[in-house]
């Protein structure tokens, strides 16, 4: 029997969002701060009205929505599904009054490219945008990558024992510490370490090639974040090009490759077990799918013949290709080359390991080589017990930190996730090319806004389809949440339409 | 004869002396034949490798220094021309931008690059445009032989926006109020109420 969500159920709901509210008015502090460093006065306007903005809402839900209750499974994927999507319309506040967009659904659009670490973006002119403008993009697709539930269970769900709930309903399932809480500042305190060292990385780096000592802080912070995130954002249009240098295209690709690594696989090697890296399924997973690719792609540019040496293939080639399927999406050639220069086997290279992504309960994207592995681990069981004697018992294990049998339940949900990447990615490309879109460019970009990678073939521009903004939005939302909370809040709209009243008040 | 010839001669000396005239009134007109857009070179990357070009455009950003030479980038779209921050009209796109490699010497004419506080100086360069320069790990790029300061840049005041002054005094006179709120509302629960 389905029952109707109480009115208790609601208000409880809408305590849960407005504590994600409240954490990102607490994140735009960081971008007023620069703001108010650089001088830009109408920039730190537009933060203050978004900070008052994001309060005000806390406040009323403090208000009006407060009860003696602790959120159960329902109410976490609930809050942690409607969250991100009130969190994109708060959060692009202080965008949409940069003036650098059109209409408010396209500052919405890169909000949820940055909150999704997709890396997509409508924002126009961004070569003249201000510091604390380029500074909140790129903190919040950090922020985003960490997850920003987990950012609000850091600091303003202690003491609930829910919090695991919609910790979980994030899209992250791993639990490196007893305790949720801990949990999440576990994994800001791994991503701030790196923060500090990669951006000191960056920034000597930036200065050997000629970068001037301020804006070089600045640009080392801002492609930390786009790359550790696997977000892919970069502060000037032409992302990595800008740099013509391969000191920084080598420091980010380690950063995001690092970046899409499993945060219980950091907190594993952290903590002393370092043979984790060789044996983990995902890793194995990672290099194997990442050598199919190369190997793709080497033939695609042997066809075409216009990167002749090693160093152009790696970094035109297996730079672009590591981005993509890291799911990060910093690129160093221009969108319309993936279709012009590249040719058809390298860029449906590049769609492949997009498609794949990254690791589960990391920063990226995609099906996920966690997922990957239990369905390639799946298919070689049942070929070995198809070949064994009939009496033989053949099963399967993977190692994930600790060994893992698979059985039914696990193999079923991965497929079903799988299979739900693959219908949004074809919905996407499909809708592309029935707009006019070469099939090529519309699933390319289709399957980057689904596995949240962001590279593009140039489909995504501030002039595409309305509609296609709007399905690419729910393209990242839905893929970075993995698709659990999106069928909770399928399942709340049956419940409120077709549920029965409970008894309880 | 000789009454028919000279009217002749000075008809023809007028014509050109009136077109050589009309190529000085109208300077902008013959340079824009030889300039190439920067979207028209990444659109048709072919065509124009390894020929020798023109852009016009803004220099934004940052000078790299590397050695003897430099990188700049010079930006051509409609924003290059106008800022949205100066006031630009929306034009449905990102920025159009180039790296130019150039000796460090040249980069001394640009002066002022282009961002959110400053117009940048209007440069135009010519030299050898490559697709995928083999000097450069394949960068798509253009090697200056030549750069010209078309127009100095300069820095430029933003008017307060009072709008977003006035909703940030409204939202916070909210927060204050709804702050009081919660408060009393707390205290009720702390005294059993």
């Amino acid at each position: 029997m389905i029952l109707r969500p109480t009115r208790e159920d609601w208000k409880l709901i809408g305590w849960g969002i407005g504590r994600v509210i409240l954490a990102i008015g607490l994140l735009m502090l960081v971008p007023l701060a620069i703001a108010l460093i650089s001088t830009e006065w109408n920039t730190v306007l537009n933060f203050l009205v978004g900070i008052f903005a994001c309060v005000t809402f806390w406040l009323v839900m403090e208000n009006t929505c407060y009860v003696k209750r602790d959120l159960s499974w329902f109410h976490g994927l609930i809050v942690a599904s409607l969250g991100w999507l009130v969190a994109m319309a708060f959060g692009a506040i202080p965008h949409f009054l940069s003036g650098h967009f059109k209409s408010y659904l396209d500052a919405c659009f890169d909000l949820m490219s940055g909150y999704t670490t997709t890396g997509l973006f409508l924002l126009q002119d961004l070569d003249h945008v201000a510091h604390g403008t380029n500074m909140w993009r790129h903190l919040l697709t950090y922020a985003g990558g960490q997850g920003i539930i987990v950012i609000a269970l850091t600091f303003l769900f202690a003491g609930t024992a829910g919090a695991f709930k919609i910790y979980a309903s994030e899209g992250k399932d791993e639990q490196l510490l007893p305790n949720v809480i801990r949990t999440a500042r576990a994994i800001w305190m791994i991503s701030l370490t790196y923060l500090v060292v990669g951006s000191l990385f960056l920034w000597f780096g930036l200065m050997k090639d000629g970068m001037p000592v301020g804006r070089g802080l600045l640009h080392s912070v801002w492609l930390f974040m786009g790359a550790w995130s696997t977000g892919g954002f970069a502060p000037q249009s032409l992302n990595l090009l800008y740099y013509h240098s391969l000191l920084i295209e080598m420091i980010t690709m380690i950063i995001f490759v690092i970046g899409s690594f499993n945060f219980a696989l950091h907190y594993t090697v952290w903590t002393g077990n370092r043979r984790e890296i060789y044996r983990n399924i995902e890793t194995r997973s990672f290099a194997i799918t990442a050598l199919v690719g190369t190997f793709m792609l080497s033939i695609g540019f042997s066809k075409v013949g216009l990167y002749t040496s090693l160093t152009e293939f790696f970094r035109k080639g297996f730079y672009n290709l590591v981005s993509g399927h890291t799911t990060t999406g910093n690129s160093t050639v221009y969108a319309t080359s993936f279709f012009k220069e590249f040719g058809f086997i390298a860029l449906w290279a590049i769609t492949l390991v997009m498609a794949i992504g990254a690791s589960a309960c990391s920063t990226g994207g995609g099906f996920k080589g966690l997922r990957m592995g239990i369905i390639t681990k799946s298919l070689w069981g049942d070929i070995k017990s198809i070949v064994s004697p009939e009496s033989a018992v053949v099963r399967e294990k993977i190692h994930h930190v600790k060994d893992v049998w698979l059985d039914d339940a696990l193999v079923k949900g991965a497929m079903l996730i799988v299979i739900s990447y693959v219908v949004i990615y074809a919905v996407g490309g499909l809708l592309g090319t029935i707009y006019g879109y070469s099939p090529s460019v519309a699933f390319f970009d289709s399957v980057s806004a689904g596995s949240n990678t962001g590279l593009s073939a140039g489909l995504t521009t501030p002039l595409m389809p309305a509609l296609l903004k709007v399905y690419y939005i729910f393209e990242m939302w839905a893929g970075r949440l993995e698709f659990m909370s999106v069928f909770a809040l399928v399942g709340m709209g049956i419940a409120v339409v077709r549920g029965k009243r409970s008894g309880r008040r | 004869m000789r009454k028919t010839r000279i009217p002749i001669c000075i008809s023809a000396m007028t014509v050109l002396v009136a077109l050589i005239s009309l190529a000085f009134l109208f300077p902008g007109n013959a340079r824009a034949d030889d300039r190439v857009s920067i979207v028209d070179l990444i659109e048709n990357m072919k065509k124009y490798n390894g020929e020798v070009v023109t852009i016009e455009g803004e220099a934004i950003g940052d000078i790299m220094v590397r050695g003897d030479y430099a990188w700049i980038t010079v930006n051509d779209d409609a924003y290059s021309r106008k800022s949205l921050e100066e006031g630009g009209e929306f034009v449905g796109m990102s920025n159009a931008g180039i790296g130019v490699w150039l000796p460090k010497g040249d980069t001394e004419t640009i002066g002022i690059l282009g961002g959110y506080k400053n117009k940048g100086a209007r440069v135009s360069v010519t030299g050898v445009f490559n697709r995928a320069c083999h000097e450069h790990g394949g960068d798509t790029d253009i090697h200056a032989q030549r750069i010209g300061l078309v127009g100095k840049g300069y820095r430029f005041d933003h008017p307060l926006a009072y709008g977003q002054l006035f909703a940030a005094i409204a939202l916070a006179a909210a927060c204050a109020f709804l702050w009081n709120v919660r408060r009393n509302r707390m205290k009720k629960t702390v005294r059993g109420e």
